[in-house]
């Protein structure tokens, strides 16, 4: 028995030093100008599953794009893409493969705050860039060196946009049922700041565990203090489970949830009368650019999520910040050329194809893609962004407002 | 204070509610452990696909809930059966914890076989939602109570089975002692197949009672293992009333802990249960082995 056990694991052994040589052979055959390694790093799987594959497509066809029309200054882009598993151990080890084994400039596209904020100190102590769609006001606070943007509004943008709408509701008592996140705190924080200035009183807040399978309990604990709105702050799984169980409870008063937690699916996953009524709030992306369009068409849809068009942003500006540092494809050009091209008084543009083309005859650029305008601060936060309101209706969303 | 007294009552009745489903897997998992010596963390994988099988007999074809809880029961149950034969089964020589990290392993596979036929969309079955009954100040779901039905029959099959069937009294020989068992002219390798049938069976309809009352995804099974384990290890590994005990003691620990803890830290609270347990009793509150 062990005898045989022995055999087979050499085998197994030496057939994996063969594949491990060929390889390390491969690359050196083909690529000829140096390709420029570009790390994505997505939810494929977990709570964020249902965006990263097509956060992925999107990055995958900026790529393409750029290698068409004769890569970055000459240099093609070769992506690397990990998947995050919604989960920040798993990020970590994907992280640490893509700075350490594919030496990428920069990862692009983290998706939740946990990761993003997991990720993060390996990516600055590596001086590897890092894009995020990452909403929590702490990810920016990080010192992470200039070595991070990200596209997505923080939360205090956000939920300052969305006591606003609640206040112009005329909402009485609102409560929060929030998932076990680093933006469920600041975000009731700032609903506390700006709710009671209108007469809207902050009933309260429940932090759940989100992997739990029932929130009974929970449900009993918000109910208690009698709210006629309830803010679900978590992601699409526990709101599926709480919003089924709030319409178990006899609950009449209103929802309000993240467009990313209440979604098309969850919506088409539970009866109409379970989910009516509800409303969500979404940061914009810039439906009406250019950008926008040519990226649902390259997609195949006709309503892109907003974090695939954020994602194209990402690996457009990365591009063109390294085409703008004379195709120095390290994480500090781009950290010290991404705001050259993404801001000031050089031509509008809403393609990475055409500012390559610009700057390649010396012109300056100001991008602005399929998300927004893409201006950032010194800490790497996005200027403005248009916030979405939309409500259920009949088991579809209605749009009610854009603040 | 009448009011936290209420309170207390609709906790220890969610309690209830969760420790029963919870008890389902458990007896699966402890159920394999008696017979085959080595936790079988790849119950998680099999109650997914328990409730997936469910779902597509329930969604796809418009069988009613209990005919996809034995829809459920025989796709996991048959599931297990391959899966030991092919991957467990030439692990179980080199030791139990071997043969354990291979469960892990398999469980992960299994889970992203699942994502690959299905997607990792949530799924929810077809079934109507209603209203919660109100009895006085309580407050029970009619699915709940169904659950608590289907537990309860399904438990009371199995100790059913293993009292007065031949194969279950074999099964307990077995489990009691393999080598003194196969004297007696059992098949243990038989035995082995038929509990890994049942268990993984049992895990299945866990799965699929869990995502009843709310919704399915590839990660169902994964979300619950710990809990399903810190059941099996509570009420003492191998014995199956204990795995019922403990998943009462872990479901009520948990729910009446929010008296006084934030609802965040209530996962913790089923393993300060097993850490106490253990040190308490470390063959758990019935013992190993206790039919």
């Amino acid at each position: 028995m062990s005898f045989d056990a022995a055999i087979s694991r050499r085998t197994v052994l030496g057939g994996a030093a063969v594949l491990a040589a060929a390889g390390l052979v491969a690359p050196r055959a083909g690529a000829q100008p140096a390709a420029i390694r570009l790390g994505t790093l997505t939810p494929l799987t977990g709570a964020g599953g249902s965006y990263g594959p097509s956060m992925r497509k999107a990055m995958e066809w900026v790529a393409q794009e750029i290698n068409a029309a004769g890569g970055v200054l000459g240099h093609p882009i070769r992506l690397v893409s990990e998947d995050d598993q919604t989960n920040p151990e798993a990020a970590v080890r994907a992280a640490r493969k893509l700075i350490d084994v594919d030496k990428v400039a920069a990862i692009m596209g983290t998706w939740a705050s946990a990761v993003t904020t997991a990720v993060a100190p390996l990516c600055w102590e590596s001086k590897t860039f890092l894009t995020t769609v990452s909403g929590s006001d702490t990810i920016t606070q990080l010192p992470h060196q200039g070595y991070l943007i990200r596209t997505q509004p923080n939360t205090h943008l956000q939920i300052g946009k969305l006591a606003e709408f609640l206040l112009a509701l005329k909402v009485k008592r609102v409560f929060t049922l929030a998932a076990q996140t680093p933006f469920a705190v600041p975000s009731h924080k700032r609903l506390e700041e700006i709710l009671p200035r209108g007469g809207t009183e902050v009933a309260g807040i429940v932090v759940y565990d989100k992997d739990k399978t029932t929130f009974r309990s929970e449900i009993d604990q918000a109910l208690r203090s009698k709210p006629d709105m309830i803010y679900l702050n978590g992601y699409t799984p526990d709101c599926t489970v709480l919003m089924k169980e709030l319409f178990k409870a006899g609950y009449t008063g209103g929802k309000v949830a993240q467009g990313y937690a209440v979604n098309a699916k969850l919506l088409g996953s539970l009866p109409r009368e379970v989910t009516d009524g509800t409303y969500t709030a979404t940061p914009s992306p810039a439906v009406e650019s250019a950008g926008y369009k040519r990226l649902a068409r390259a997609l195949g849809t006709d309503d892109l999520d907003p974090y695939s068009c954020q994602c194209h942003d990402h690996i457009s500006l990365v591009a063109l910040a390294i085409a703008h540092a004379n195709g120095e494809a390290t994480g500090t050009a781009v950290r010290d050329h991404v705001r050259k091209i993404s801001q000031g008084n050089g031509q509008k543009i809403d393609s990475a194809v055409e500012g390559l083309k610009l700057l390649g005859h010396g012109k300056a650029i100001n991008y602005e893609g399929a998300s927004g305008p893409c201006d950032f601060t010194d800490a790497g936060d996005i200027l403005d962004c248009k916030i979405r309101f939309d409500q259920a209706q009949q088991g579809k969303f209605k749009f009610v407002k854009m603040i | 204070m009448p009011g936290s007294l209420e309170q207390i009552a609709q906790l220890a009745v969610n309690g209830l509610v969760a420790g029963t489903v919870l008890a389902v897997p458990a007896i699966g998992f402890t159920a394999i452990y008696a017979v085959l010596r080595f936790p079988n963390f790849s119950v998680a994988s099999h109650a997914t696909i328990g409730a997936f099988a469910g779902y597509v007999v329930n969604t796809a074809w418009h069988w009613p809930a209990w005919a996809a809880v034995a829809a459920a029961f025989v796709v996991a149950g048959a599931a297990g059966v391959v899966n030991d034969r092919l991957v467990l089964r030439p692990l179980r020589p080199a030791g139990a914890l071997t043969t354990a990290i291979g469960a892990v392993a398999l469980t992960i596979v299994l889970e992203n076989v699942v994502r690959f036929v299905f997607g990792n969309d949530l799924r929810g079955y077809d079934l109507p939602i209603r209203r919660d009954w109100q009895w006085g100040p309580l407050r029970i779901g009619p699915q709940q109570v169904e659950n608590l039905v289907i537990a309860v029959v399904a438990m009371l099959a199995v100790f059913v089975f293993l009292a007065f069937t031949r194969t279950g009294k074999a099964m307990r020989a077995v489990a009691d002692d393999t080598t003194l068992a196969s004297l007696k002219g059992i098949d243990a390798e038989r035995v082995a197949r038929l509990t890994n049938f049942g268990g993984m069976g049992l895990a299945g309809v866990g799965g699929m009672l869990l995502g009843l009352d709310t919704s399915i995804d590839p990660l169902t099974g994964f979300r619950v293992i710990l809990s399903v384990f810190a059941a099996a290890v509570v009420g003492g590994l191998g014995s199956i009333p204990g795995a019922v005990v403990g998943a009462l003691t872990i479901g009520m620990a948990e729910e009446l802990s929010l008296v006084s803890l934030a609802p965040a830290y209530r996962t913790a609270v089923g393993f300060v249960a097993i850490l106490l347990v253990l040190t308490l009793r470390p063959r758990g509150l019935l013992g190993e082995r206790a039919y």
